[in-house]
């Protein structure tokens, strides 16, 4: 597993920090989950036609502390591979990742909280992975603040980790359940150069009738432009609920974000282009069980042609069993140079739990019909069954599930999968 | 140079300091750490409000997990972290949500067809038009170096 000294550095210091406090600190809960999966599937590697392909993959997630109730705990997460078959397929690939490990304090008054470690921010304009520090709270009432700092995960591969930095918040107003407001800040920094940097505004409002007004704008203040504006509302009309919406994005200041950007969107930044789109999705719950909905979603741009999404999905949902079905037209011939039809049907039912050799079945099919072929062929079909069964009172789960597709990539691929889900918690 | 760093780091200890002292300062909204399981309830809690109704602190309306909330529930996350983490660990959003989570959500979650994941079966086709048609929406997930490593074996 490659995994940065510091990202290592990290983590034994907080291994050793939770060693060292006190047992009374934490309470005594453990939750421990363990997933092993090994799949099966060919591919053609550098060496090799249809090479046999036998990854493993290792997720464990652990916390420890006090999980049900305030106060101090520990939390971590991260996965690991192993090509079985030395195939050689993911030598271009990471074969770990550490995905968080830090240590959280948390009090009931103010929803006060400290994070100390690897952690994910989502709030505000950001969506990222920090080593470092963060703190959250309410301010009396109608204020909260969160603030975050130190180095961004994303770019530990780019040029190494000196001189890279992150830091930003959230300062928001609230009055209950009537509104909120939010003003949030992210500064990125590779190699003491400016990554990144966005503020945005976020809202909700919560009018009379049920209805709510939502969205967010996000302002560029490298590049000195708006880059992105997304509102909506959403108005429940007795069992139908509508949510119009209109989003506005403009590429120069939305992709523009230095070291940050990657290769297929880099370019866009170069370009002039604006992308508007108005949608609307609707919602009918027909009864307890049966929903309806569809949406639709036109896109229009400064410079190239429109486009429109168009689809219908049905499900039923029981106590154990739940089925569904959805159909869309995607319309891009002037945007994308295709058109394409999906339809999707899926079922799972786990009625039999108890009364069979096998708990639970599931079942998913889709199949794409393209206008204009894709390397020779018009559509796509894929299919999944899985089925499993739980042990040790639900603690271990097994799974079986097989998928085969053919498509434009593929001509018969098969790939099978078998995974063993471990729980363990201790209260 | 050293004036200026000087600053911000004093600029960040008062305001730390300040968070500290006004946490202190009470107020009437006190979430619970945990909500009850599904287990415990024996029930998903994902319809708020059959149990909760009006209150003045949270908006449940807001947080049902209808058959959009898969698609729709951003901004809801991002303005009540605290909320969504009664409920859920970090890991159930890193199935989607991550820097590099090793296979895509709906492989890793095979058995799972009921949950709303994207890119599911042959997305490699179906990228090459809804990539071209709003890139925007590719960047939630793949907008850094490490996220896109999926994208960068061939787009460079």
């Amino acid at each position: 597993m490659r995994m940065g000294t510091r990202c290592r550095e990290v983590l034994l210091a907080l291994m050793l920090l939770l060693g060292v406090l006190p047992t009374s600190s934490f309470g005594a809960q453990v939750h421990f989950q363990s997933d092993t999966l090994l799949q099966v599937f060919q591919r053609d590697t550098a060496t090799e036609q249809d090479a046999t392909v036998l990854p493993g993959y290792e997720y464990l997630q652990l916390d420890a502390g006090a999980l049900d109730d305030y106060g101090l705990a520990f939390h971590f997460y991260g996965w690991g591979r192993a090509d079985l078959a030395d195939s050689h397929y993911f030598d271009d690939s990471t074969d770990g990742k550490l995905l968080y490990g830090y240590l959280e304090y948390r009090r009931p008054v103010n929803r006060f909280s400290v994070r100390l470690g690897r952690q994910y921010i989502f709030e505000g304009v950001a969506n990222e992975a920090v080593d470092g520090l963060r703190v959250s709270s309410d301010l009396g009432d109608y204020f909260s603040l969160s603030l975050y700092g130190g180095l961004p995960v994303a770019l530990d591969a780019t040029q190494g980790r000196s001189g890279d930095s992150i830091y930003g918040g959230r300062l928001s107003h609230h009055y209950g359940t009537r509104y909120e407001v939010g003003l949030s800040y992210k500064a990125i920094a590779n190699d003491s150069d400016t990554a990144e940097k966005m503020i945005g505004v976020d809202v909700s409002a919560f009018l009379p009738a049920n209805m709510s007004f939502y969205g967010y704008s996000a302002y560029n203040s490298e590049t000195n432009g708006w880059a992105e504006h997304n509102y909506g509302l959403r108005i429940p009309l007795g069992s139908v609920t509508l949510k119009p919406y209109f989003q506005h994005f403009a590429y120069q200041d939305f992709f523009g974000t230095g070291a940050n950007a990657i290769g297929p969107f880099r370019v866009l930044a170069n370009t002039d282009e604006t992308l508007t789109a108005y949608g609307l999705d609707a919602l009918w719950q027909v009864d307890s069980a049966w929903t309806l909905g569809g949406k639709a979603k036109l896109y229009d741009y400064k410079q190239k042609d429109t486009a429109e999404t168009f689809s219908v999905q049905l499900t039923w949902q029981g106590d154990k069993t739940q089925f569904g079905g959805e159909i869309g037209r995607t319309f891009a011939d002037n945007t994308a140079g295709n058109d394409y039809t999906l339809g999707r049907l899926f079922g799972y039912c786990a009625a039999m739990a108890g009364r069979s050799w096998v708990d639970f079945v599931d079942a998913d099919a889709l199949l794409a019909y393209y206008d204009e072929s894709i390397y020779g062929k018009d559509s796509s079909l894929f299919v999944s069954l899985g089925t499993g069964k739980h042990f040790l009172d639900k603690a271990l789960t097994v799974k079986i599930s097989g998928d085969y597709s053919r498509d434009p990539y593929f001509d018969n691929d098969l790939r099978g999968m078998l995974t063993l889900a471990y729980v363990y918690d201790h209260k | 140079m050293a004036n200026k760093h000087l600053f911000s780091i004093l600029a960040l200890l008062l305001t730390l300091l300040s968070m500290v002292a006004c946490s202190g300062l009470k107020t009437s909204t006190t979430f619970p750490a945990r909500h009850p399981t599904a287990e415990e309830l024996t029930v998903e809690p994902k319809n708020c409000v059959e149990c909760h109704e009006g209150g003045t602190e949270i908006p449940y309306q807001r947080y049902v997990h209808d058959a959009d909330w898969g698609r729709n529930h951003r901004q809801a996350a991002y303005q009540g972290e605290a909320i969504c983490a009664m409920c859920h660990q970090t890991s159930f959003c890193n199935d989607c949500h991550a820097t590099d989570a090793g296979l895509k959500p709906s492989e890793k979650n095979d058995t799972e067809p009921y949950r709303s994941m994207p890119h599911r079966g042959d997305y490699l086709s179906r990228h090459r038009i809804d990539g071209r048609i709003d890139p925007t929406s590719c960047i939630r997930c793949h907008g850094n170096p490490k996220a896109a490593a999926t994208c960068v074996r061939c787009h460079g």
